[in-house]
């Protein structure tokens, strides 16, 4: 019993390693003076033996109770969410900690946001130690509830939002106006669609012609996404965006899009799809239309982002050229070590922490694709 | 004579509640066809037709209820969960028709248990469907855990979807669109249960009254609803290549709209399966506008909201013209 | 015996079953659920736009037709509210401008459904769409929060007597639309008209104005709950209030308002919004996982249709007729099987 417990530890200590390797800079500058090998359990070198005594006496068997409230039910956040309790067995097994999950997602109606606002209330009523939020609605109105709720004491920590559209200048405010503890994301802009539009610019280099398959008008990811996308293709003078449709983030409606720009523009070079849903629904209708995908010389480029498993599927196959992997459930992760970091352990911790993002592709799709699954192998539930 | 039986198919013709949205299409595509250069050509209309048959089936099956005198908000539901019942069971390795066949018994079963729980339990039909389109989603969620059903797409998949057509430009949804239009218009017209189920829904006491089962055929009516939806989800599957759990959301509100451009009435007992059909193409063409002329997609919602106005309008114009027309046809008599 | 009789026909009244039902689930919750008690005030504070809605729409089912608008025109009406707000408009003038864009979007129904005899279901489902469209392209063109009126922000916030003050803005205006539906001649007008509109028109009633009233009640009531819930959220996001349509039609059905037409009240609706809203806020604190929560929400929405029907029939069986409950006519031909 013993054994498979040690095994099981030492693999999580395995993948979280990985993780840790290919994340650079910002997340591990995020747990600050705080070594990353003590908390991972990295390096062979490192005996951790004493840290982990210490921090376990800390701990003291508490039991801390964790709110997460994605916008939906969907393949990316249940990934984040593995990716957090895959870091939370690691801490219950070396430190004792005792753990509450509690999982709050509307069903529908993601992009108004406004149930999560009930959520929130109810957690706080509840005393939850620690909530993570990723919400659509108004950031004026989630920082309200936050400040109510750290007044009693809740801690809030907000993923994968998009605070960079209206956060204040740290120069004179470290807190940039926002109530939560630290925001753990990616840049929308330069670390998603950005990396799109150069991938995009390399492969064609730098000459051809690009439609994009955009979000619901009004999300605030897809405004993002798309003011960075824009501001590199504008660097290329050779490049030229020549139609956008609305895919509303869900595949078939990718498809439509995707197809009736098509048969306006068959010359196209790329197509830009703002999540992966879309952009297979773009290669569907590729194949559809009859013409070529990418073969590295000609074809159609097809990019998405997203990082999720079926989208890798799709770029062995050849259907998928690229997407940006946000790295989800690296995400889950450093959700979880920051809370520590900060709840348990005292630490202060950074305001905004950008986990890497990266561009996937076929030449590196069994780094990053092996990575989510053994996350997801992992089968830990709270 | 010949005068007389001109005038007589003529009458017909005019008050015919389908005159409205065919002119609607008329309108709208004669309009497109002059703005936008690639609209009028065969790949486009195979295009967006082809996004569109999953929709017009379920908007046939809607006119089936909606002239009983009821409304089937389940049916968007339902089609995702025969859509996950085929991702499912083609993933464990069973055969395409067996899967087919599991799908259509789902989705008459939940078509019967709506008719049941309409008629013999006496729920309003609105909440008997929108409890039963809460539990078709939440079996779904359950399921899939939030994550999407993949990896059950092959080539037999991609020709139901019709990603892949069968001969030319012919696919398989848009023959089984044809086949269902076919058996639900001649169902309607020619059948003694056609008959009756406009009479349910014109007056469903005098029916009763009159000695007919009302019951039997309301239920009927759901379960022609659940299969069409089950056929929709089918194509759906394999059309979508993946089944997330919130696959279904909206749809029905598409095909009560396709049904009721198409000349169906929400206070039952009128209908049309080719005004649904046409009515589901007003709607696909609308949006395939939007697309090839390039509206900016935040005013994509305000142009959909004119062009279903224009909808009725334009039917409505029809209409009190027509009644014109008619009346001073009637009055040289 | 007396008491029986009264006891009888008072669960044959519209909506009072239900009322029963939603006590009874209440009980239950703070029974299973503690700290229920605690989160009253924050839940109902969060129901209160949707509850309007839900009067709204039993006003506009009563009179035999549907507004599937209501929720978009919500959303915009509070959008509205914010922009001229944080433009600098008085509180007063923000207020009255988001009402009025209910009650505009109000008479646009009224007048396509009326004049043009268009469908209601799509006639109300375009302007879903415009309304909706219309509050994106609001909310591309400029930031939709900050506004910094201390009285604004107190229609929600502040409190009379440790009850916030929403309560009783939406109490007094769903008290209105009870006394305007089952004391007015208007009110018996939109009840003869659900119950037969060629009846009511042979009767001398003019039907269309009578339906172009119901169309704006609903708006303006949408537009109220829009300024509600901009004083509530403080901020406005495009997609604001769609979705809403279908809670508040649901939360009127399960109250017994008929979707044939001619049978319901403000209150009946109030009652089956209030219990919809009450069994996901008690779902949610007993820590049913979002996966089931459809299915739960689901049954439990069927069990208490059925129960408030049961519960009707057997009070409307055992009463004796009393001219009191002819508002509520015993249910129609169209609700059954």
């Amino acid at each position: 019993m013993k054994s498979t417990i040690k095994t099981k530890t030492l693999v999580l200590a395995v993948i979280a390693s990985l993780v840790t390797l290919t994340m650079t800079g910002s997340a591990a500058n995020a747990i600050g003076t705080l070594k990353q090998d003590a908390l991972t359990g990295t390096s062979a070198t490192v005996d951790t033996a004493a840290t982990d005594a210490a921090i376990r006496k800390l701990v003291n068997g508490r039991t801390i109770k964790l709110g997460f409230a994605p916008p939906i039910l969907s393949e990316a956040y249940t990934i984040a969410q593995q990716g957090a309790w895959n870091q939370m067995k690691d801490y219950e097994t070396r430190y004792g900690v005792k753990w509450v999950w509690t999982e709050e997602a509307p069903l529908n109606n993601a992009h108004s946001g406004v149930e999560t606002t009930g959520f929130i209330q109810n957690y706080v009523a509840k005393k939850y130690d620690a909530v993570f939020v990723c919400s659509a609605a108004p950031a004026a109105v989630m920082q309200q509830l936050y400040k109510q709720g750290s007044a009693k004491g809740v801690e809030f920590y907000q993923f994968n939002s998009t605070e960079q559209l209206n956060q204040k200048s740290q120069a004179t405010d470290a807190t940039a106006g926002l109530s939560s503890v630290s925001n753990i994301s990616y840049d929308n802009r330069w670390q998603s669609g950005a990396l799109a539009a150069q991938y995009i610019a390399k492969e064609l280099k730098g000459k051809g012609e690009i439609i994009m398959i955009l979000g619901p008008a009004g999300s605030d990811w897809t405004k993002l996404r798309e003011q960075g996308f824009r501001a590199v293709i504008k660097k290329f003078p050779g490049l030229k965006i020549v139609g956008a449709a609305d895919g509303g983030y869900v595949r078939d409606k990718g498809l439509t899009a995707a197809a009736d720009l098509l048969t306006k523009y068959p010359k196209i070079n790329a197509i830009y799809g703002e999540n992966e849903d879309m952009a297979l629904g773009a290669s569907a209708a590729i194949d559809a239309a009859r013409l070529k995908h990418w073969d590295g010389k000609s074809g159609i480029i097809t990019i998405g982002a997203d990082g999720l498993v079926s989208g890798m599927d799709e770029i062995r196959k050849g259907n998928l050229t690229a997407t940006v992997n946000v790295g989800y459930a690296d995400m889950g992760r450093t959700m979880i070590r920051t809370m520590f970091a900060h709840k348990v352990l005292g630490m202060d911790v950074a305001k905004f922490i950008r986990v890497p993002t990266v561009i996937v592709d076929k030449s590196n799709v069994d780094i990053f694709q092996s990575q989510i699954k053994a996350e997801l192998a992992t089968k830990v539930k709270y | 004579m010949a005068n007389q039986r001109f005038n007589i198919s003529m009458k017909k013709f005019l008050s015919d509640p389908i005159l409205g949205v065919i002119i609607l299409l008329l309108l709208v595509g004669g309009v497109a066809s002059f703005t936008v250069e690639v609209f009028f050509t065969l790949q486009n209309f195979t295009n967006f037709l082809s996004g569109s048959y999953f929709v017009m089936l379920l908007a046939m099956g809607m006119t089936v209820v909606l002239i009983s005198g009821g409304i089937d908000l389940s049916i968007g539901a339902v089609m995702a969960l025969c859509a996950g019942i085929v991702a499912k069971l083609a993933l464990q390795g069973m055969s395409v028709p067996l899967v087919i066949v599991c799908a259509l018994a789902v989705g008459a079963f939940v078509g019967c248990l709506n008719g049941l729980l309409v008629t013999v339990v006496g729920l309003p039909d609105f909440i008997a469907t929108l409890a039963m389109s809460a539990f078709a989603t939440g079996i779904l969620f359950i399921w899939t855990k939030g994550t999407p059903i993949v990896g059950y797409m092959d080539e037999t998949y991609k020709q139901i979807g019709g990603l892949a057509p069968i001969y030319r430009e012919v696919t398989v949804p848009m023959v089984i669109a044809i086949v269902v239009a076919f058996a639900l218009g001649a169902m309607l017209k020619k059948t003694k249960f056609g008959v009756h189920l406009f009479s349910v829904g014109s007056n469903r006491l005098a029916t009763r009254q009159s000695g007919i089962n009302v019951t039997n055929i309301r239920i009927l009516a759901y379960v022609i609803s659940g299969v069409c939806a089950a056929l929709s989800g089918i194509i759906m599957a394999g059309r979508n290549t993946t089944v997330p759990p919130d696959l279904g959301g909206g749809y029905e509100v598409l095909a009560i709209a396709a049904a009721l451009i198409g000349g169906a009435s929400l206070m039952g007992g009128r209908g049309r399966i080719l005004g649904a059909i046409l009515g589901e193409v007003v709607l696909a063409m609308t949006i395939n506008i939007i697309n090839l002329l390039g509206v900016p997609s935040s005013y994509q919602k305000i142009f959909i909201g004119g062009i279903l106005l224009l909808a009725v309008l334009v039917n409505q114009l029809v209409i009190s013209s027509r009644t014109k027309i008619l009346m001073r046809s009637t009055n040289k008599k | 015996m007396k008491f029986k009789n009264f006891f009888f026909r008072s669960v044959s009244i519209t909506g009072v079953p239900i009322f029963g039902l939603l006590i009874l689930i209440v009980a239950l919750f703070q029974f299973v659920v503690p700290i229920f008690n605690a989160t009253v005030g924050d839940y109902i504070t969060n129901l209160v736009p949707v509850l309007l809605l839900t009067v709204g729409a039993a006003i506009v089912i009563i009179g035999g037709s549907i507004d599937l608008s209501i929720g978009t025109v919500c959303g915009l009406s509070a959008g509205i509210t914010m922009w001229t707000l944080a433009s600098g408009l008085p509180t007063a003038l923000s207020i009255l401008l988001g009402v009025a864009t209910g009650t505009f979007f109000g008479l646009l129904n009224g007048f396509l459904i009326t004049k043009f005899g268009i469908n209601d279901f799509i006639a109300t489902l375009a302007t879903l769409n415009i309304s909706g469209g219309l509050l994106i392209v609001l909310s591309q063109a400029t930031e939709l929060y900050g506004a910094e009126s201390e009285f604004f922000t107190s229609l929600v916030y502040g409190s009379f007597f440790g009850i916030p003050t929403s309560f009783f803005i939406a109490g007094a205006i769903i008290l209105l639309m009870q006394f305007l539906l089952l004391k007015t001649i208007l009110g018996r007008r939109i009840f003869a008209m659900g119950n037969s509109g060629a009846a009511a028109n042979v009767a001398g009633i003019n039907v269309r104005n009578v339906k172009l009233a119901t169309f704006v009640l609903s708006g303006t009531l949408a537009g109220c709950a829009g300024v509600l819930l901009a004083s509530r959220l403080g901020g406005v996001q495009a997609f604001l209030g769609l979705g809403y349509e279908f809670t508040a039609i649901a939360g009127a059905v399960v109250g017994g308002v008929s979707l044939a037409g001619g049978r319901g009240s403000a209150a009946a609706a109030l009652a089956g919004g209030l219990f919809i809203g009450t069994l996901a806020q008690g779902l949610q604190l007993i820590g049913v996982e979002p996966i089931f929560f459809g299915i739960v929400s689901g049954l439990a929405l069927i069990i208490g249709v059925i129960f408030d029907q049961k519960i009707q029939d057997i009070g409307q069986l055992r009463s004796r007729f009393d001219s009191r409950v002819l508002a509520q006519p015993p249910r129609k031909e169209g609700d059954h099987g």
